[in-house]
């Protein structure tokens, strides 16, 4: 049965000082694919300032924000209606030649089509006395081994907010086995990639319905290329598979790349930025 | 051994094993350079430096200078030059011509590739660390079709010639080469100083670049539109180059822009003039990719227009060189060249390139490490001569410095026998008199929608002191008019 | 025209008219003062002080003793002094050099020598000797500038936005010189019998300004206060004097806004409007409250030039 979810995000940005010049891009609309409906965006700021749709580099949907006044305050607010449709992530058949897929994944065609993906950026890479951390069992079906990785995750990191940052790499989290979902799917995306599977970060929002863990901000999962499944989602915060209640936004080799507000601001002294997401569900009549 | 009887050049000394540009191989004056040779030697060294100085104080006056950054204060210095012109007789051009051009059509064709379908790298013939390593592969160009289907709309490609006579790319500069200005500059000061010289050789102008280089440009505006408005956008007045964006832009007859001059409206570019908002179409852009858009690159910068790449990637823009096009201008590219254009083109290279080891390949690593003092260790990716390391010229100690940085990061480095550039008569201020000087020659390459363009000439650049081998001018390198002989 | 590059080219316009005003003020004043008929304008504190609040930089302290070699050298050639004829040079040229696309390679090569010729001058020589032969030269070279634009630069915009740089400058500099000398009469009153309005320091003023011959012509007296106001501010034909200078300002807005429509908020309007009220005063009511007048007109010159920005710099 289809659902119907009503995403309120809240961004409200202040600033010590007046700011002269101001240059916002947000990248927090649902996009539309084969699971999810977008059937409404709403956005406003509160300077009135003309809220201009457009795409970053990688076509994901954006809104473009630039003040023309000088302000020390501004909030914005947007309000998407997606339809999210059920689907069981269990349908597909595997065949029993695992060994023949291990092979195919190890193809240089293989490597080059998802290169992007297995690529370690700056947030995905392991430090080298950590290259052991998780290795594929061979004699288990990839699908098989990510489930095993996404528990693995899951048990291995202690979610706990307000420990890292937007700037915590994979070292201190290793380290110190603690972080936000962020971190989960960092270290989760770095572990499919050394074992040759492409990944990547999925910026989102979380139906929390279930008490699943994404501290009402923007939740993060990975998605990983499966031969013969496709482009599949796990949450390692949650140990799930995505599922109905996750509703994608962008997708990218790690957070920089899908990080939900990007800003060139002209001003001197500090500032401040809140954000918050509610996600509201009803089941569709 | 030719006897040289005239007086500017009495005092010239010939080393041996050095490629000299003036002299054919049995030490005679060559009969391209003989007219010159005799015009030249009717004056005194006396009259030649007062020619000079004239030409040097001209430049200085019309303020084509360059800032020169010392850790206290930055200076403002002419370009090094001299009266005393390079030539190139026709049918050596023919081949520089039509190399220059072979190697720019095959890396735009290369750049198609690796932000398409990636062909090349699939077949095995160039490795995936080409992308995959490199930082000037941007992901955000996979799969866009630039305007024209052009990537690299400006090369300038810097060729040597050996002692064997054979001439040789160095390097392909397809970020935001510069020198171009300086190619018209130094044939302007030489016409003043001694016009002379002109009426005894059919020599081909260099006034003509900027108007193709519009006419290039125009080829490649974006869909739906008439005539485009072409713009060139610098870093500001404080960039080194700065004078050569002015001079683009003035010489076209376009508006030079800084990125605050711009803004992006529903994904279209505008410029704020007196009169208002103001559509552009093209950009001719003198700003390294990481700064031309704070939005989807490098959030600190302030050289560039926030929101400009949504605009290129919907095909509002045309940015010239396109974004991305930096992957091959990667030493480490270079090295393929040769099977690049094989690749692409079905044909043989035309221009040489110079043998190189990859330390990233363990037995070539390990030949490097071994035989570091016959070699000229690069960093791949840094530009203006920064962090070249000659082997035969450092010190035991030295030499074990920089093994250690190679072998810290291999993937950084790229070896090259060591050249040996000819050498040219150059007038020597502290000496005054002509002395040998290694020379090589930057060419520019114009790339439009079926259309393409070489600048007759291009700039021989010096390297002043005796015996160097860098040209670059931050390191002390200087210039000579170039003279292309019309057939 | 892209609008920072217009903004460059007026400033361009404005620095160079104003390093010329400076320049000349050194000169005349110090020259004059050496044979001055009475002991208070000859005395050389009386003149430097002159100097330094013609430049927007007044001693506050009576007793202070400047020092002649230190003052000359701050507004001649002090990097550090921001109103020096150096640094007004060099914003000239950066400014220029910003738009060195528009302008032609003459006059850019002509503003770069001039700020070379400034650079190098040896402040040992100037501070020694070089008064004259430095103020000179820079006063020659602004009027090759002038010569330059005039005649090398299209007559449009961009030319119109330099030309408005100019005249504004020079009217502000004008009475800013009306307002030191008039300060300086009033001081000088006294001293020596002269009365106020036949001071000698209107002979100064003139000359200042490039306008003690022309003057003498039209009037075939000795200076007066009031002939000496009259001519600097009210004559139209009086190339230095105000009225000139909001003429031009006026002839080039047009250039930059020709529409004939009716609209208030127009810099254009406003050139008008306050060109439209000097051309009917008339001396005597200026005389009245001399003080009131300069600072209305720098009001009034000020609010031309925010509109300016606000219609055409805004970037």
């Amino acid at each position: 049965m289809p659902l119907e979810y009503a995403i309120t995000y809240k961004a409200e940005n202040t600033y010590e000082n007046w700011v002269s010049d101001a240059h916002w891009q947000f990248l927090i609309v649902p996009e539309e694919n084969s699971s999810q409906e977008l059937i409404s965006t709403d956005f406003t700021n509160s300077l009135n300032a003309i809220n201009e749709p457009s795409i970053n580099g990688y076509g994901f949907q954006t809104i473009r924000v630039h003040p023309k006044k000088s302000f020390k305050n501004i909030t914005f607010e947007a309000t998407s209606k997606v339809i999210k449709k059920e689907v069981n992530p269990f349908d597909f058949s595997l065949s029993d030649h695992h060994h023949s897929i291990y092979r195919h994944i190890e193809s240089l065609e293989f490597k080059v089509d998802y290169e992007s993906f297995l690529r370690k950026t700056y947030f995905t890479t392991i430090p080298e006395n950590d290259s052991g951390l998780f290795r594929f069992n061979r004699f288990l079906s990839i699908f098989e081994n990510l489930r095993a990785l996404n528990q693995w995750t899951y048990d291995h990191i202690f979610f706990k907010t307000e420990v890292t940052d937007v700037n915590t790499t994979l070292y201190e989290i290793i380290k110190n086995r603690h972080g936000v979902c962020q971190d989960f799917t960092h270290l989760f995306c770095a572990l499919a990639r050394q074992n040759n599977i492409p990944a990547r970060y999925v910026s989102g929002y979380l139906h929390q319905g279930n008490g699943y863990f994404g501290d009402s901000q923007m939740h993060a999962w990975a998605e990983v290329f499966i031969p013969e499944i496709g482009w599949m989602g796990f949450d390692p915060t949650n140990n799930l598979i995505a599922n109905e209640n996750h509703i994608k936004v962008a997708h990218g080799k790690d957070y920089f790349d899908c990080a939900p507000l990007k800003g060139v601001v002209f001003t001197t002294g500090s500032n401040e930025t809140r954000h918050s997401v509610i996600v509201a569900g009803q089941q569709q009549q | 051994m030719g006897s040289i009887k005239n007086q500017m050049f009495s005092s010239y000394q010939k080393s041996e094993g050095l490629y000299d540009e003036i002299h054919d191989s049995n030490g005679e004056i060559k009969a391209i350079y003989k007219k010159l040779f005799d015009i030249y030697g009717e004056h005194s060294i006396k009259d030649y430096v007062k020619l000079n100085d004239k030409a040097k104080s001209s430049f200085f006056n019309q303020g084509i200078t360059f800032q020169v950054y010392d850790k206290k204060k930055t200076q403002e210095k002419i370009f090094p030059f001299d009266l005393f012109p390079r030539i190139i007789g026709p049918k050596e051009w023919e081949i520089i011509e039509k190399g220059a051009i072979q190697r720019s059509k095959a890396l735009n064709l290369f750049l198609w590739d690796i932000y398409h379908d990636k062909r090349i790298i699939k077949q095995g013939i160039v490795p995936m660390e080409l992308i995959s390593s490199s930082v000037n592969y941007l992901d955000q160009m996979n799969g866009i079709d630039p305007p024209g289907g052009i990537y690299n709309h400006i090369s300038g490609t810097d060729i040597i010639k050996h002692n064997d006579g054979n001439y040789y790319v160095l390097e392909d500069n397809i970020r935001c080469p510069s020198g171009v200005s300086y190619v018209i500059c130094n044939r302007t000061a030489l016409k003043r100083a001694l016009f002379g010289v002109f009426n005894h050789y059919k020599t081909c102008s260099v006034t003509n670049y900027a108007e193709n280089l519009l006419d290039l440009l125009e080829t490649v505006k974006p869909n739906g539109v008439d005539v485009p408005n072409v713009v060139v956008i610098t870093p500001g007045m404080y960039n080194s180059a700065f004078y050569e964006h002015s001079y683009l832009a003035k010489t076209m007859g376009v508006e030079l822009v800084e990125g605050r001059d711009l803004f992006v409206e529903n994904d279209f570019v505008y410029m704020k003039t007196i009169r208002g908002p103001e559509r552009v179409d093209v950009i001719y852009r003198r700003i390294d990719d990481a700064f031309i858009d704070p939005l989807e690159f490098r959030p600190d910068s302030s050289l560039g227009v926030p929101g400009l790449f949504a605009a290129y990637k919907k095909g509002n823009v045309t940015l010239a060189n396109a974004p991305g096009t930096g992957v091959a201008d990667d030493k480490a590219v270079y090295t393929y060249m040769p099977e690049i254009i094989k690749y692409y083109l079905k044909e043989e290279p035309i221009l040489n390139n110079v043998r190189t080891f990859h330390c990233s390949r363990p037995d070539e690593l390990k030949y490097v490490l071994e035989h570091i003092s016959e070699l000229v260790i690069k960093p791949v990716d840094e530009a203006g001569g920064y962090g070249i390391s000659i082997g035969n010229r450092l010190s035991k100690k030295e030499l074990d410095q920089v093994r250690e940085q190679v072998k810290a990061s291999p993937r950084k480095y790229v070896a090259q026998p060591i050249m040996s550039l000819s050498v040219h008569p150059t007038y020597i201020d502290s000496s005054r008199s002509f002395e040998q000087r290694h020379v090589d020659l930057r060419t520019f390459t114009v790339l439009g929608k079926e259309k393409e363009f070489v600048l007759k000439g291009g700039l021989t650049r010096v390297a002043l002191q005796k015996g160097n081998l860098i040209v670059n001018s931050s390191q002390g390198g200087g210039s000579k008019d170039t003279w292309v002989l019309q057939k | 025209m892209l609008a920072r590059v217009a903004n460059n080219l007026f400033w361009m316009g404005r620095y160079i008219e104003r390093s010329e005003h400076i320049a000349r003020y050194l000169n005349v004043n110090y020259f004059s003062s050496l044979d001055a008929p009475n002991a208070l304008s000859q005395d050389r504190q009386f003149v430097l002080r002159s100097m330094l609040f013609m430049v927007g930089n007044p001693v506050e302290q009576v007793e202070e003793t400047l020092e002649e070699q230190k003052v000359l050298y701050s507004i001649g050639l002090d990097p550090n002094f921001p109103s020096s004829i150096l640094n007004n040079v060099k914003q000239a040229r950066e400014n220029a050099n910003s738009a060195r696309d528009l302008i032609s390679t003459e006059l850019y090569e002509a503003i770069n020598k001039f700020y070379h010729f400034v650079l190098k001058y040896d402040p040992g020589l100037f501070m020694k000797s070089g008064l004259h032969d430095f103020t000179m030269n820079v006063a020659e070279m602004t009027s090759v500038l002038r010569g330059k634009i005039r005649g090398t630069l299209l007559h449009d915009s961009v030319y119109a936005i330099i030309m408005m740089g100019i005249n504004i400058e020079r009217a502000t500099q004008i009475i800013r010189i009306i307002n030191t000398k008039y300060n300086d009469a009033l001081n000088a009153q006294g001293s020596y019998g002269d009365k106020f309005s036949n001071s000698f320091e209107w002979t100064t003023l003139l000359k200042c300004a490039e306008s003690y011959d022309m003057m003498r012509r039209f009037y075939k007296k000795t200076p007066t206060s009031i002939s000496t106001l009259e001519f600097l501010i009210l004559n139209p034909n009086c190339p230095r004097s105000i009225m000139n200078s909001l003429n031009q300002v006026y002839n080039h807005v047009k250039i930059l806004d020709p529409s004939r429509a009716y609209n208030k908020n127009t810099t254009a309007f406003l050139v008008g409007k306050v060109r439209a009220e000097y051309e009917y005063k008339f001396i005597e009511e200026i005389e009245k409250d001399i003080q009131a007048f300069i600072e209305q007109i720098l009001n009034s010159l000020r609010e031309i030039s925010q509109k300016m920005e606000k219609e055409f710099f805004n970037y």
